[in-house]
């Protein structure tokens, strides 16, 4: 861990996991677009490792901008509703290293495990991954300028429909 | 041999109000069976990589074909082999990593090495140990090269057989697919990454799936709300003299719908919603790239593949077998070598409308699951095809299920269920 972040500044990145993980874990879209900073650069990439070792750029969901952010919200509640057996998830994060980028910005890497419940079903590993974030502190609350989460399954078991 | 199939006589005549097929075809091992000898393994083409993916000497992936594991290799003369994936010695897996780049293949079990060409190259103690032990004096490591199938190469897709009969490739596809791929396949390639997808359920009902144009603009909300595909526009349903490959083709501008003729096609869709609008069109925005200006060309090519051009979304999807209710897709998008950065970006943008996750195809998956857990103890039963006037063959329109009866005629030919309907 780099030693300039302040006790503040890991709460808030602290809380911001927390807000990411419990949006996704009650299937809250609109909660975790809220996440990420509303400024047009914002993105998401979900991407697999195979992919990334191969230096190659195809990803599961490439969300490049604040728009097709908001969009996969869309996507979500509306345009599939009803399309998809009903998942619950629950997303388990530990925080692996934690390095200053200036301007109040940190790059964040964490392991994560999603767990996923299909309805009527048992609970199963859905992946596990890591996320590398930039996360920028905007006065007492940090948000995402960037998440990648790079998940570990070389082939997923089986369709996605929201995000890791 | 299993002797299930016998109760097919009346189930798979085509009556006048359809074509109907037994549900036990999508959970019965020995159909399963059957297809492995018959199809994956008979007299048939089967997807197998890009040669892209193979650029250097010495590069490999391993794949699969039906559920028999095959190592595609070049070699270092740039010829391109298919092996299978299994040691001559005692039946190891030769290669266990995806993809790599290597001088020989080394089985890690007695360490026998094969060259690249596929020859036994080395036995370790092949001459015993201070005289003793070694292979027997009638032991000839020419007579224990690798299984190599039959291999062709079209315009960068690579095909293997293992049958020393089949037709060649080109005569297998027929001329109206080859076009297709001479098409999209046009020039070098550029690949920019795979999905890997598992499916709980029967390969065939992607089969079926890929061929069924009715589903497209019904299933798919994404495709009707924002005008990719709806059944209101101009297509056609191309199928090979074989009826086993089949080309679905949507021209998105050639004849504008009206609005009132889509809102009482759709008049009873649950969400077909003209009003939604993306907050960032750039998933929609692409540059008109092929001359016949077609939007969708979806062609499944018998028995694994399937080409894809969705606007500028460009993608083959081989299907790999597990098991009668397990099946996965491999999606590798590609994009052109001379592409300028633009068109890369288009083409990363429009990557979100295909794969596990896809705005347009997430749903195939969970189609096809629901049919697999619906049938599972209904094998008599059967499914019923209708739309279009229940035969196979080419059509100028998308209204109809001639292509997944074209898969089912050609199914019941390669397991020669035929015999069975004579008797």
């Amino acid at each position: 861990m780099s030693q300039t972040i302040t006790a503040a500044h890991s709460a808030a990145i602290d809380a911001l996991h927390a807000a990411y993980l419990a949006a996704l874990d009650k299937g809250d879209m609109v909660a975790w677009a809220a996440t990420f900073s509303l400024a047009p650069e914002a993105s998401y990439f979900c991407i697999s490792t195979e992919n990334d070792r191969r230096g190659l750029p195809l990803a599961l969901m490439y969300d490049d901008c604040r728009g097709r952010i908001d969009d996969r919200v869309s996507f979500v509640t509306k345009v599939w509703v009803g399309t998809y057996q009903p998942y619950r998830t629950r997303h388990f994060i530990q925080r692996l290293s934690c390095e200053s980028a200036g301007n109040n910005r940190y790059r964040v890497t964490s392991g994560f495990t999603i767990m996923m419940s299909a309805e009527g079903g048992t609970t199963a590993v859905l992946t596990s991954g890591e996320y590398r974030d930039l996360i920028e502190i905007q006065g007492d609350h940090a948000v995402f300028c960037e998440r990648r989460a790079v998940y570990d399954a070389d082939v997923l078991p089986r369709y996605i429909v929201f995000p890791f | 041999m299993n002797a299930p199939m016998t109760p097919f006589a009346k189930p798979w005549v085509a009556n006048p109000d359809g074509y109907r097929v037994p549900y036990e075809v999508f959970t019965d091992q020995a159909y399963y069976d059957q297809e492995q000898e018959h199809i994956f393994r008979g007299e048939t083409w089967s997807f197998v990589g890009l040669d892209a993916e193979l650029p250097n000497k010495g590069d490999f992936k391993s794949t699969a074909i039906g559920d028999t594991p095959v190592i595609v290799t070049r070699d270092q003369t740039g010829q391109l082999h298919v092996f299978k994936n299994l040691c001559m010695h005692r039946g190891a897996l030769l290669v266990r990593e995806s993809r790599g780049n290597v001088k020989s293949f080394d089985c890690v079990y007695h360490q026998w090495s094969f060259d690249l060409t596929g020859a036994l190259r080395g036995v370790p103690m092949r001459r015993g140990v201070r005289g003793e032990g070694g292979m027997s004096p009638a032991f000839d490591m020419a007579n224990f090269g690798l299984d190599a199938l039959r291999v062709e190469v079209m315009n960068g897709l690579i095909f293997a057989s293992f049958s020393k009969s089949v037709e060649p490739l080109a005569d297998y596809l027929g001329e109206g697919i080859v076009a297709n791929i001479q098409r999209i396949f046009n020039r070098p390639i550029r690949i920019m990454g795979d999905y890997r997808q598992y499916i709980h359920g029967n390969w065939k009902l992607y089969a079926e799936n890929t061929r069924d144009p009715y589903h497209g603009s019904l299933l798919h909300l994404f495709h009707s709300t924002f005008g990719l595909y709806r059944a209101t526009q101009k297509g056609f349903t191309y199928m090979d003299p074989s009826n086993r490959h089949c080309l679905l083709k949507a021209t998105a501008s050639a004849a504008p719908t009206s609005a009132s003729e889509d809102q009482e096609v759709y008049k009873d869709v649950r969400s077909y919603n003209t009003e939604f609008h993306l907050q960032d069109a750039s998933v929609l925005a692409g540059r008109p790239e092929f001359e016949d200006r077609a939007s969708l060309v979806i062609n499944a090519i018998f028995p694994n593949l399937l080409i894809q051009q969705i606007a500028n979304c460009l993608a083959v999807r081989q299907s790999i077998t597990h098991a009668p209710n397990a099946f996965e897709i491999v999606w590798t998008l590609f994009g052109y070598a001379d592409d300028d950065e633009e068109m890369q970006m288009i083409r990363m943008k429009q990557s979100n409308l295909v794969g596990p996750a896809g705005l347009i195809s997430m749903e195939d998956g969970e189609a096809i699951e629901i049919v697999q857990d619906a049938v599972i103890r209904d094998g008599k039963k059967t499914s019923v095809l209708a739309m279009g006037g229940v035969h196979a063959g080419s059509v100028d329109h998308m209204i109809t299920e001639g292509p997944i009866i074209g898969f089912w005629e050609n199914y019941a030919r390669y397991l020669k269920l035929g015999d069975e309907l004579k008797k």
